[in-house]
């Protein structure tokens, strides 16, 4: 009647599944923030000096390319009508030159101003040239050669004209310029015109191009601050849950503990409190009867002593400032204590322990309590969850580390029980959990065992890794490091998160 | 007494006279101080580049120079460039070339634009630099220049076929040297 109830109904059992499954997706997630809130700040700067990065390099680009355009604004506007002006007065000079020499008969001021007017052309002829040089779009360069053929038609005549007027012959060379030089003067006029309206075109366009870089600035400037802030917002968010999930769970699991622990304790306190009163109400006379209670009693108390060992060990490898002391260990010390442990265990209960102890083993690393109460617990599961097989093997063997470095030891715990659901596997470390089906069986447990076994073997280095199937049989196996090259005694922090958990 | 003091005086006086003639003699016969001396380089009939003609004898130099040939092969109008009277360079021409002087040279054009057997007078240029940018920019103008003054702008006619530079050339213009 003191047997452990927890579900016997599959309504129940549904529920649980559910309830699990609920639990498992909000481990994973707390599980998730756990670990980015260990790095909180490293995090928060990683965010920061990223989006810093990202935000100064775009707009060292678009610095840049607002630089160059405003650059070629300014080639094209200033620069490029500064030019446009000066070939425009050069064209000016070089028809006004011509017609003062008419104004006089002195020859030496005539072949002044005819200097004066040659120099003015070749002014106006390299800046044609360099107009046609800078010229890049089809109507330009078409432009730049019209400008190019009309500016030396009207040379030809200005020089013709220049030569009547040098030689006296004035009405003559004002005939020359009124019939041909105006109209050719007229159509460089119009070309260099034409080429200030391509350059003021050029030059609204630069300005365009201008405020569009800078309004494209603004936007992603505005975009990469939004997206900073989105990202800080989601961080702090991000901390702040897994703060508070930790905080939930640790609320939870300790709620769990206490009502397992109050579960546990109380089956064979109301055991004990019932015989107890059996014997004080004088309901157990004859002394076989009494010697019946007092062996329940004893074995009550005996349970309640062992669970409460349990527990205490439980919480002390919690404290994540629990210290091993590793030493080289002979695996036939290891293997010898977890034998005679079994062995008192499994007395008169037909089970078999079958070792399989391979030869010439190396020395491990690790602490012989902490390995042994390891076994212990791996062998118990084996003798609570065997079935009906009743056999356990243990082998101990070498193989390589799954790290590649080296090799290692493992000891195997076997069973041909009930086995575990694949579902399961990596459910059945995690401290408190029980397999619904379980205690279906009525198998009675904290489910603390497999979760200290596997604290204890992270705290020396190794870990714990199963192989299971449903009704045929569960294989754990400890992994430890072996003692090759290490210092014969050390002692070491006990990693108690360690990551991998090979299941 | 009288006398022969009055003849002392005259013969002094004559002394003095002979001493100041000789002196003046004495120095007259002094060679002349060679500050500088006359040197001749040869003087280049120059036209603008575009002409076609490349030399011409004397005697057809003579013509253009004095008005008498209006036209060039080509029909460009001949242009006369002179510098202005007194220059050596023009004293050349009209010696070497029209064979007058100043007076006859201006008389001789005078009376051809009157008459109108010339049809332009010259031109008379301060300088050889601008004689050359005159013929530089005037397709029938003729021009002298110094040798040393004549540049690629222009084009050097040949004067019964020789060149400045030849040793027959004609015409020389004299230019201060000094030693």
């Amino acid at each position: 009647m003191w047997r452990f109830h927890r579900h016997t109904e599959m309504s129940a059992f549904s529920e649980i599944e559910a309830r699990n499954k609920s639990t498992r997706l909000v481990s994973a997630l707390d599980q998730a923030l756990s670990a980015l809130s260990r790095h909180n700040s490293a995090l928060l700067l990683f965010l920061v000096f990223c989006v810093v990065g990202v935000v100064g390099l775009f707009e060292i680009r678009d610095l840049q390319t607002a630089n160059s355009e405003a650059n070629n604004m300014y080639v094209v506007s200033v620069h490029g009508l500064r030019q446009i002006g000066e070939l425009q007065y050069d064209a000016q000079e070089t028809r006004r030159a011509t017609l003062y020499a008419l104004t006089t008969s002195d020859s030496n001021l005539q072949v002044e101003y005819a200097d004066q007017t040659r120099d003015a052309d070749q002014r106006v002829t390299r800046g044609i040239a360099e107009y046609k040089r800078q010229a890049k779009r089809p109507e330009e360069l078409a432009l730049a050669d019209r400008l190019s053929r009309d500016w030396a038609s009207y040379l030809s005549i200005r020089d013709i004209v220049l030569a009547s007027i040098l030689e006296g012959s004035t009405k003559e060379a004002v005939d020359q310029d009124l019939s041909v030089g105006v109209p050719s003067f007229e159509r460089v006029r119009r070309d260099l015109t034409e080429v200030d309206r391509l350059y003021d075109d050029r030059a609204s366009q630069s300005l365009a191009n201008v405020a569009a870089t800078s309004r494209r600035s603004a936007v992603k400037l505005i975009g990469i601050l939004g997206f900073t802030f989105s990202l800080a917002g989601a961080a702090i968010w991000a901390i702040q849950r897994s703060k508070m999930l930790s905080a939930i769970q640790l609320a939870k699991l300790q709620m769990e503990f206490v009502a397992s622990v109050s579960h546990e304790l109380r089956t064979p306190l109301a055991a004990m409190s019932l015989a107890a009163d059996n014997i004080t109400d004088g309901l157990i006379e004859d002394k076989e009867q009494v010697r019946k209670y007092g062996a329940v009693i004893q074995n009550q108390s005996r349970q309640m002593a062992g669970l409460i060992d349990e527990i205490l060990l439980f919480a002390s490898t919690e404290d994540r400032r629990n210290r091993y002391v590793l030493r080289p260990l002979q695996v036939s010390q290891i293997v010898d204590a977890a034998v005679a442990w079994a062995n008192g265990l499994i007395q008169g209960t037909g089970f078999v322990l079958e070792q399989n102890i391979e030869a010439d083993l190396p020395l491990v690393l690790g602490d012989l309590t902490a390995i042994s109460q390891c076994l212990q617990n791996l062998i118990g599961n084996a003798v609570k969850y065997g079935g009906e097989s009743r056999w356990i093997g243990l082998h101990a063997f070498t193989a390589a580390s799954a790290s590649g470095a080296g090799r290692e030891l493992r000891i195997s715990v076997s069973d041909r029980g009930i086995g575990i659901d694949a579902s399961e596997l990596t459910e059945i470390f995690a401290p408190f959990y029980r397999s619904p089906r379980i205690g279906n069986l009525q198998i009675h447990g904290t489910g603390l065992g497999l979760s200290l076994a596997k604290r204890i073997a992270e705290g020396l280095g190794g870990k714990i890794s199963v192989v299971s199937e449903l009704s045929v049989g569960s294989t754990f196996t400890l992994h430890l490091p072996t003692a090759e090259g290490e210092a014969p005694e050390m002692t070491v922090v006990a990693p108690q998160s360690r990551p991998q958990t090979e299941v | 007494m009288a006398r022969i003091i009055s003849l002392l005086i005259v013969l002094g006086l004559a002394v003095l006279l002979l001493a100041a003639v000789a002196r003046e003699t004495a120095h007259s016969a002094e060679p002349p101080k060679p500050a500088e001396s006359l040197a001749y380089q040869p003087l280049a009939i120059i036209v603008n580049r575009s002409n076609t003609v490349n030399g011409v004898t004397m005697a057809e130099l003579r013509k253009l120079f004095l008005g008498e040939r209006g036209h060039w092969s080509d029909g460009h109008r001949v242009t006369l460039v002179m510098r202005e009277p007194g220059e050596p360079e023009r004293q050349t021409i009209l010696r070497d070339v029209c064979q007058m002087d100043e007076n006859d040279f201006k008389n001789h054009f005078l009376h051809g634009l009157f008459t109108g057997e010339i049809l332009v007078s010259p031109k008379i240029l301060d300088t050889p630099t601008g004689v050359r940018k005159f013929v530089f920019n005037v397709p029938g103008a003729i021009g002298y220049l110094r040798q040393t003054d004549v540049d690629a702008t222009v084009k050097v006619l040949r004067i019964n076929e020789a060149l400045p530079e030849d040793p027959g050339y004609k015409l020389h213009v004299e230019v201060p040297s000094a030693y």
